[in-house]
């Protein structure tokens, strides 16, 4: 493997050819949103926040650009704001409106988008809020789907189809009730729970153990 | 006096045939035997004639005589009217309301005398179900003459050609013929999209049911330009008789040895196969549409990816093209990439075609050389706006496209003209509106659309889309609030710059040109709570 320098926001760094855009930049201390990328599974470039400015000025996903020796980005222009801030503050009206009683306290990576981005919660009450609260999926026996906490970022799909050859976990429905289910047989499902480990929000979670009331 | 020898078309179109031209066939028939005319007499189905707002359409060549709005009922008459000494049925003719009388002639009517009827040379005039009515009227020629050229040598006549594909995006045809020529791999493909999910279009059903052999001999010799052996015809499971009609064509094809092994005693073999989509939207997307033959949910793939040419069906080079992209093929193979080049505006050559529908005089399938001016389109070929009223504005493009005020009628329309006034060609839908219109309305109307047939994979789309609607419902119902005309300029730019296909990134148009030449309308709405056209109940 040979190596490549790039500058993002005008820092030169060094990445393997092969690479992504996105990789080099985390390995190399300089953050940029994203939700649906995980180092172990191929990018989906599906959460559309790590958008960045290319030198020509077109927006493309630094988790599905490979490196190019010498290439500049820029991940932290008007333009790109322009173009997520929104994403962000959308998918935040439609969101849990708390976060109280979510497995993901502490390591959530909404939470790190939204301070890295330092969104005002004020502009998103300028959205309509989502119809209704879903009711909670129970998936099988060992763990719970909220879809209010999930962002579609198909980690979970993604990291069946690795474990399994083929996804238990797929999208079901269109637009706005998009959600993640079980298809077809979920008796398959040996709850190896990766899916749940890798949720980067608490869209998955581990039932709680029923309490026996007297 | 010797008898009229006369070829009697009934357009078979969808149009026409839920408007009952199935009966007519039947009464012709009957009719024709019991006035003793049927030895002279040739019955044709034929396939949509266009004019589908006057149908069911029967016409009489060779005079070209042109019955509007039949009913079994008038058979009697006009079987009468082709007996010798007779005059046509006055009162099936199209009446012209500018000179105040009836014309007798579909060529002399302004509907069809301003078009320019290319790919749809053969819609209303052949049997579609009949091979050698085809060939009688020049088909499967110029895949002969393809294949006696070098692939390179087709490949550049389409690019001199300047045609620029008709699925919507305008990509010129001959560059993607010529990635996917050069694209290394023996297993290639060729698809037709035949989706067209666009409530508002109808021009691809049409095209295949009214002349799927052209679409199949440009479908071939594509396929020998870039060395692919097997097609596939996608075609949207709500078009019963474009598959019944293209499935036909298919078998008569193989029968002459167009299609199948060894084409016309060459050493090429090509065959297609009609794939029935699922009637999602999002599936007219190219890579969307690849996976849902594959047997997969159909979800656009983002980019940076290689490009169909290079990876698409079964990982395989493969060429997508759309329907009306395949009939213009034979045009150019047999006419000459110059011919073809000569018509149209500088950037965008041949023809659009049009599904012309709502408020207007003559609604129908239309045809016009690229850079025809929008006034020319409404007023000469569409007959301007019925009952006197004023014209407000046209929206084209469907879904994806936006809506144009008055100011722009003298605007001539191709690809790029459309693209920079903020809305697109998109599917061909064109829907012309009146004063009675509400144009924030129209906006929710298509957003209403765009946020159910979102497949729901990325945020700004899925999201986004739905909250454009419900901004816009609220409007509508007198529930604005001050700032969401801001908020909607900003989720618009937003959708469309991070949204991952084409279907996100062109569904804020109808609301952004709305904004952009109606905004008055919009604050009438929400700061007045008044609708100016009278359209939205919560704000009279
Ligand atoms: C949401 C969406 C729907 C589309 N639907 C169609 C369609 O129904 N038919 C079509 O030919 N192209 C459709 N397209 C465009 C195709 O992706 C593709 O560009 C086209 O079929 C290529 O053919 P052409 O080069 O001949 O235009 C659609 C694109 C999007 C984003
Ligand atoms: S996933 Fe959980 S922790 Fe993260 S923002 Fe949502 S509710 Fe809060
Ligand atoms: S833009 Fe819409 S249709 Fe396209 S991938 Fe995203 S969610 Fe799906």
């Amino acid at each position: 493997m040979s190596k490549v320098t790039i500058n993002i926001d005008g820092k030169e760094v060094q990445a393997e050819s092969g690479q992504t855009v996105l990789d080099t930049a985390l390995a190399n201390g300089i953050y940029i949103p994203h939700l649906c990328h995980h180092p172990e599974l191929k990018p989906r470039g599906v959460c559309r926040l790590c958008l960045m400015e290319m030198a020509d000025g077109e927006l493309i996903t630094a988790c599905r650009m490979p490196v190019i020796a010498g290439m500049v980005v820029k991940t932290k222009t008007k333009k790109v704001d322009k173009a997520i801030r929104p994403t962000v503050e959308l998918l935040i009206a439609y969101h849990h409106d708390t976060c109280r009683g979510c497995p993901a306290i502490g390591k959530c990576e909404l939470q790190t988008v939204m301070s890295h981005l330092k969104i005002d919660r004020k502009r998103v009450r300028r959205l309509r809020p989502p119809p209704a609260k879903k009711p909670l999926d129970k998936m099988n026996s060992s763990f719970d789907y909220d879809p209010n906490r999930c962002v579609l970022c198909g980690v979970c799909i993604n990291t069946c189809e690795d474990i399994h050859g083929v996804s238990l976990l797929y999208y079901v429905g269109r637009g706005h009730e998009t959600k993640v289910a079980f298809y077809g047989d979920e008796k398959k499902c040996e709850s190896c729970l990766e899916c749940l480990a890798r949720c980067p929000v608490g869209g998955l979670m581990l039932k709680k153990p029923v309490e026996v009331r007297h | 006096m010797p008898e009229k020898k006369c070829t009697i078309l009934v357009c078979q179109g969808t149009g026409c045939i839920s408007g009952g031209a199935e009966q007519i066939l039947n009464s012709l028939e009957t009719e024709l035997v019991r006035q003793n005319l049927s030895g002279a007499m040739q019955i044709k189905h034929a396939g949509c004639h266009g004019f589908c707002q006057r149908g069911p359409l029967v016409v009489i060549e060779p005079e070209g005589i042109f019955y509007t709005k039949v009913t079994p009922n008038d058979i009697p008459d006009i079987v009468h009217s082709l007996q010798p000494d007779t005059v046509p049925v006055e009162r099936l003719l199209y009446y012209d309301t500018t000179i105040n009388r009836p014309i007798k002639s579909f060529r002399d009517i302004p509907f069809y005398y301003k078009q320019q009827r290319l790919v749809l040379r053969n819609c209303g005039v052949i049997n579609p179900e009949n091979i050698d009515d085809a060939l009688a009227a020049g088909g499967y020629q110029a895949l002969r003459k393809a294949l006696a050229m070098k692939p390179t040598e087709i490949i550049e006549e389409i690019k001199k050609s300047g045609l620029r594909g008709l699925g919507g995006a305008g990509f010129p045809t001959g560059r993607k013929w010529e990635a996917a020529f050069q694209a290394p791999g023996k297993d290639k493909y060729i698809i037709c999209n035949g989706d067209e999910g666009d409530p508002g279009a109808f021009q691809d059903r049409s095209v295949l049911e009214g002349d799927p052999h052209s679409v199949l001999e440009g479908m071939i010799i594509a396929g020998f330009a870039i060395g692919a052996r097997h097609g596939y015809a996608y075609v949207r499971n709500e078009y019963p008789f474009a598959v019944h009609r293209l499935g036909i064509a298919i078998k008569q094809a193989r029968k002459r040895g167009f299609l199948g092994k060894n084409i016309l005693g060459s050493k090429f073999s090509f065959d297609v196969e009609i794939f029935q989509g699922a009637g999602a939207f999002v599936c007219g997307e190219s890579t969307a549409l690849v996976l849902s033959i594959e047997g997969k949910r159909g979800m656009p793939r983002p980019l940076p990816r290689p490009r169909t040419t290079e990876v698409g069906l079964w990982d395989k080079p493969t060429l997508l093209n759309n329907v009306k992209t395949y009939a213009n093929i034979p045009l150019i193979i047999n006419h000459g990439s110059q011919w073809f080049a000569s018509r149209g505006s500088e950037k965008s050559k041949g023809t659009a075609i049009f599904s012309l529908t709502g408020k207007v005089v003559n609604s129908g399938l239309i045809e016009v050389t690229m850079g025809t001016r929008l006034r020319e389109i409404i007023y000469d070929i569409g007959g301007g706006i019925p009952d006197g009223r004023a014209f407000k504005a046209v929206q084209t493009g469907g879904p994806s496209g936006g809506c144009l005020p008055p100011e722009l009628l003298n605007m001539p329309v191709d690809f790029d003209s459309l693209t920079a006034a903020g809305s697109m060609m998109g599917s061909g839908g064109m829907v012309v509106m009146d004063q009675d219109t509400c144009m924030v309305d129209i906006a929710r109307y298509f957003l209403d659309f765009t946020q159910r047939e979102s497949c729901g994979q990325c945020i700004p789309c899925r999201i986004g889309t739905k909250q454009m609607f419900d901004i816009l419902d609220n409007i509508t119902q007198g529930r604005g609030k001050p700032e969401d005309i801001d908020t909607l300029l900003e989720l618009g730019n937003s959708i469309k710059d991070a949204s991952l296909c084409a279907l996100g990134q062109s569904a804020p148009n109808p609301v952004l040109s709305t904004i952009r030449y109606f905004r008055d309308e919009y604050e009438a709405h929400i700061y007045e709570g008044h609708c100016p056209a009278g359209v939205c109940h919560g704000c009279l």
